[in-house]
């Protein structure tokens, strides 16, 4: 076997025994059912608070189906973010840091293959999550709701995916070059979110930029994004992830000698 | 055949030398023993060796191809991987292909008296056990150079021992390197030994060559009670050493023969146990080297 299988098969025991392949999906699972029930329940939930004056009628507009995925990935964009970062802060840093990585360093050991096994299964367990998580907003909102069109809902999935990531490719990059996993997750919840706030003040005058993914995303259910825009802002994020494991591949090489001895 | 040749041998920390220019090289199939006191570079000498650092100034060459096995001081292993999928992982990764990796991982295991936790997760392990994995993981793809930092150091006597037993099993068909500050075990098993202090290389020779230049030989009388002892210490024969009922006699030029010292104990009804003709323990050595300017 290659040493990417290897490496690979590695990863996916330590995946599977220590839960996170569970329980992220779980969590993302929760926050795509938890928007469109509270949104159906909204006005029982407040008729049960029961503080409000007899006689008095609350008219709810039927939330637009769109509208409740969208809020979905607004939920990701937080929760989602943090959690991911959280799981995956140690994967290179922890292990330089502990010392279990010194046994595997001390071997003919291929640092490209070593990342992206290590980006590769992160990858795959957040895109899993993200996918069971807004698939299950998708039946909820049919269940509740009215369904919505699954050409657009895969649009909408797929340019959400290409975000993700990025955001996983930022994660992994940031705990090769780091010399702890505190200071890992530190580093790119500062990146994610600084480069987002960035954009939602003064993206106004860009429209070609990863951190558009997202709204464009969103932007599926309404006619879809300018199609230039788009595909510009896909390429260049496919571009940042490369760039990303590249940098990865560089700094866990490069960093190999901080292992615990 | 010089199995590896390590070449002025330099590694600085922010201008700070942790090791100093070292020079020594090892011959297939012997054992050397790396001593000194703690902190006198011995580990970063083994570090550098394994790959794991890069060494500021020299050289290091080696005559083969396979790559080390490498057992640090405290081996770290991914707790939720079993003892015989990490072999595995680990004999696999250097190049010994799937089937075999499997088959030489059992007998590893079973070499180092694992072969009943094999299936059972790292994260269980005493610290016996997992100097035991550490060991198996270091010799599964069976390399030709066996880099050991103090490999029997944090076990009990019988652990201890029974490593001590593997690594001369060992030594017929590896070559291998160990840092140790047990000098009994330096004693045991070696061919060869590198004293290190300060990071720089301060004796080097085989075990014999070692002793013989820090030899100082002298006779050891042991009476039978602290009194004969010192009445015999009262008659100022020779310069002597007295420690409690034992007494030291350097032998040099100026002392006196062995037969000299032999006349005067049969002469007198003395109360004496026994008489030696020793030489400087490693103990000593250590000591006195450690301890010179």
């Amino acid at each position: 076997m290659n040493q990417f299988g290897i490496l690979m098969k590695k990863e996916w025991r330590e995946n599977l025994r220590n839960y996170k392949l569970f329980w992220i999906p779980a969590v993302f699972i929760l926050f795509g059912i938890m928007e469109p029930v509270s949104n159906y329940f909204l006005p029982q939930i407040l008729d049960s608070m029961g503080n409000l004056p007899e006689g008095t009628v609350l008219e709810f507009p039927v939330p637009e189906p769109e509208q409740i995925l969208s809020a979905v990935i607004g939920q990701y964009q937080l929760i989602g973010l943090l959690i991911l970062t959280l799981a995956y802060m140690g994967t290179i840093a922890g292990e330089r840091r502990n010392g279990t990585a010194t046994l595997l360093y001390a071997r003919p050991l291929s640092f490209r293959a070593y990342f992206l096994s290590k980006w590769a299964m992160a990858s795959i367990i957040a895109l899993l999550s993200v996918w069971l998580g807004l698939l299950a907003g998708y039946y909820y909102t049919y269940l509740l709701f009215v369904s919505i069109d699954l050409l657009n809902f895969v649009q909408f999935i797929a340019t959400y995916s290409l975000w993700i990531i990025v955001v996983v490719s930022v994660v992994l990059a940031a705990s090769a070059v780091s010399p702890n996993a505190g200071a890992a997750a530190a580093a790119s919840l500062a990146v994610l979110f600084v480069s987002q706030i960035v954009d939602g003040l003064l993206g106004t005058y860009w429209t070609v930029s990863p951190l558009k993914l997202p709204a464009y995303a969103a932007a599926w259910f309404g006619g879809g994004p300018v199609a230039s825009d788009f595909w510009w802002s896909a390429g260049i994020s496919v571009l940042l992830i490369i760039g990303l494991v590249a940098l990865g591949i560089y700094f866990s090489a490069k960093k190999a000698a901080s292992t615990k001895v | 055949m010089s199995l590896l040749s390590v070449k002025e041998l330099t590694k600085s920390y922010d201008g700070t030398l942790a090791v100093d220019h070292v020079s020594f090289s090892l011959q297939e199939g012997t054992a050397t023993a790396l001593i000194g006191p703690n902190g006198s570079g011995k580990t970063t000498t083994l570090s550098m060796i394994a790959g794991l650092l890069k060494e500021t100034e020299g050289s290091i060459s080696r005559d083969f191809q396979s790559g080390v096995g490498f057992l640090p001081q405290y081996p770290q292993f991914f707790p939720w991987m079993t003892a015989l999928e990490f072999t595995e992982m680990a004999a696999q990764i250097s190049g010994v292909d799937n089937k075999k990796a499997r088959k030489q991982s059992i007998k590893t295991l079973e070499f180092v008296g694992l072969s009943a936790a094999m299936n059972k997760k790292a994260g269980t392990f005493s610290g016996g056990m997992k100097q035991r994995l550490g060991l198996a993981q270091a010799i599964v793809h069976q390399p030709k150079l066996l880099l050991l930092d103090e490999p029997v150091s944090a076990l009990d006597p019988t652990g201890r021992r029974e490593i001590m037993n593997l690594l001369k099993s060992l030594q017929q068909d590896t070559t291998i390197l160990y840092s140790t500050h047990i000098l009994n075990d330096a004693e045991e098993m070696t061919d060869q030994l590198l004293f290190l202090k300060q990071g720089k290389l301060v004796e080097y020779g085989s075990l014999p060559e070692v002793k013989s230049r820090h030899a100082e030989p002298r006779i050891k009388l042991r009476f039978d009670t602290e009194e004969a002892a010192a009445i015999f210490e009262k008659r100022q024969l020779w310069q002597m050493d007295r420690d409690r009922n034992i007494i030291q006699i350097p032998f040099t030029d100026a002392g006196p023969t062995m037969q000299q010292v032999l006349a005067v104990l049969a002469d007198n009804d003395t109360g004496i146990a026994g008489v030696e003709k020793q030489n400087a323990s490693l103990e000593e050595i250590f000591l006195k080297v450690a301890g010179e300017r």
